[in-house]
């Protein structure tokens, strides 16, 4: 007689091995032979909701609804140094874009991204839906909760036979009664189903039920009024729970409220509180180093990043972002260090080679730059990321004197990616140092339309305009270029040059 | 360290000097480091390709049954 495991038992066992669909077969197999046997309908559902469970407080994508109908403003135009979205205002901490690559926003590219490191808020509509706002595409998410919704349906593509749960039947007052089911049911009409308003009515008979005194339901309900984005009661409902319990949790929670509604200092003055009551806390620490990098204080943020490796010292945000700040202010030998160490973590991926080519290169260390970039080309995941490598192995045939491998270099980026404006932009310099004209002018048009925001193919433009003497074009490309770079000298002397000559006309 | 300390004098010949012009040079996009990215980030991406492959299975799976 074979004797075998209870098989409630090996589902649970299952679940905590992760093995969940496993798990979730098991669980399907006993409900269909006892449908009400709710330790099994329990299960399935952690199961289930563990499939596609993502850390709440990471995930915030805005969609470019949320940021052209912004109601949260208080004023037109924020003080410097108040604003999430007014980096420029702030005293500058760090290098210039003369040395340093900037985001569409203005911001200098980081060492570490997120999914809600945001991409600025774009003036007009043409260009909120140019910026590419996904993880992986090109293509804008439209809302927030359309990008929800398109998740939820891809949880429900795992079912073709119908949702588990019909949430349309559910007596949500039934299950708001039975503490047991009720949390359960809630993450997975959240989390799975990406049902807000549901998950909002559960939570809301929930926490009646429990007496407005359970500091677990007030969070949930925090977060499905932030889904909705309703922030100014997401942030009563955190705080009320802060006030019966503390947990790190509701502070990210909050803090993330409060950078939506574009709160930074009161954002930091929050981390601030809770590491009051959780010292050396490392979540906290990197919120604070984070908004100081949002708002273009490099220096804080590297100081607050060195507080988190004292803590942690297997930070690999926050060994990233001090390794990219080192490269940029021109000591790749200490950014080498950084990066070899996340190599000794176990970090193995594109990013991470690419960049070890590129700091083993400027550090002078010729040995390892190549088998770096070769390492980096066989990893890559997707053409945006091999773009991008073929564009610094240019950088590095530049800089021994191959000019003819700079140009194929190059050439392979475009291939990959065909609006890699910086390529376009460092293509048009080689041409023009082979004296074909033309076709340099029409590389920099179109790096210069691809991204306005660089000051570099404007300034390059506004040169070549001026040596074929049309001032006009010049004078303009100039003005872009001064736009995008307030403090560069050369653009300044150039636009002194034609002012006199005009004045002369 | 040498003892003696010899004073520079500039040297300006009168003759055979050239005009110096600060020419505008044209400047390179500069190295790009890349980001690395979050395992949210990466279980987000993950996420989303495998939805992407899923309706494209089920669309080649209905276009079969149709034909």
């Amino acid at each position: 007689m074979e004797v075998t495991m209870d098989p409630l038992f090996l589902a649970w066992s299952y679940f905590r091995r992760r093995k969940l669909q496993q798990c979730s077969d098991i669980c399907t197999k006993i409900l269909q032979d006892n449908p009400y046997d709710q330790a099994a309908w329990s299960l399935k559902t952690r199961a289930l909701t563990e499939m596609v469970y993502i850390d709440e407080i990471e995930v915030d994508q805005e969609g470019i609804a949320e940021m052209m109908l912004d109601e949260s403003s208080i004023a037109q135009v924020a003080r410097p140094g108040t604003s999430l979205r007014l980096p420029g205002t702030c005293h500058g901490g760090g290098p210039t874009p003369a040395v340093r690559p900037m985001t569409q926003s203005g911001r200098p590219i980081t060492g570490f991204v997120r999914p809600s490191t945001q991409s600025g808020r774009p003036g007009t509509m043409e260009q909120a839906i140019k910026t590419p706002r996904t993880a992986s595409t090109a293509r804008p998410v439209t809302a927030s909760s359309g990008r929800f919704i398109r998740l939820g349906t891809a949880s429900m593509l795992t079912n073709p036979e119908g949702p588990f749960i019909n949430l349309s039947r559910l007596n949500l007052a039934k299950y708001s009664q039975k503490p047991n089911l009720s949390r359960t049911l809630f993450e997975y009409i959240f989390h799975h189903e990406n049902d807000v308003k549901n998950a909002l009515d559960l939570a809301a008979q929930a926490t009646e039920h429990a007496q407005f005194k359970d500091w677990w339901w007030k969070v949930q309900l925090g977060k499905c009024y932030y889904r909705l984005g309703l922030y100014r009661e997401a942030e009563k409902q955190f705080r009320s729970a802060l006030n019966h319990q503390e947990m790190v949790d509701t502070y990210l929670y909050l803090a993330k409220v409060y950078q939506r509604m574009d709160q930074p200092i009161t954002a930091l003055s929050l981390f601030k509180q809770g590491l009051d009551h959780f010292p050396g806390e490392v979540t906290l620490l990197t919120g604070i180093a984070r908004i100081h990098e949002e708002m273009n204080n490099i220096s804080s943020a590297t100081e607050y990043y060195k507080d988190v490796l004292k803590q942690d010292n297997t930070h690999v945000e926050a060994i990233a972002c001090i390794g990219s700040n080192h490269f940029y202010t021109d000591q790749p030998e200490i950014a080498l260090r950084f990066y070899r160490r996340l190599l000794q973590m176990g970090v193995y991926n594109c990013q991470l080679y690419n960049n070890l080519g590129l700091c083993c290169f400027y550090a002078q260390q010729y040995d390892m730059t190549l088998s770096s970039f070769e390492r980096a080309l066989a990893l890559v995941a997707n053409d945006e990321e091999q773009a991008d490598v073929w564009y610094n192995i240019g950088h590095v045939a530049v800089g021994i004197g191959d000019l003819t491998l700079a140009y194929q270099c190059f050439k392979l980026t475009l291939a990959f990616n065909n609006d890699h404006a910086e390529a376009y932009n460092n293509l048009a310099v080689l041409e023009l140092r082979k004296g074909h004209i033309e076709q340099s002018k029409a590389f920099l048009q179109t790096a210069a339309s691809l991204a306005p925001h660089m000051y570099e193919p404007h300034f390059n433009l506004s040169i070549l305009s001026e040596k074929l003497g049309d001032l006009q074009s010049s004078y303009s490309a100039a003005q872009k270029s001064e736009d995008a770079f307030p403090e560069h000298v050369d653009t300044q002397q150039l636009l002194k040059q034609l002012r006199q000559h005009f004045a002369v006309l | 360290m040498p003892e003696v300390k010899s004073i520079f004098r500039e040297v300006l010949p009168k003759q055979g000097q050239l005009s110096m012009e600060d020419v505008p040079t044209m400047v390179l996009c500069k190295p790009k480091l890349l980001p690395l990215k979050s395992v949210t980030l990466e279980k987000l991406e993950k996420m989303q390709m495998e939805a992407q492959e899923a309706v494209k299975q089920q669309e080649l799976a209905m276009k079969e049954q149709l034909q």
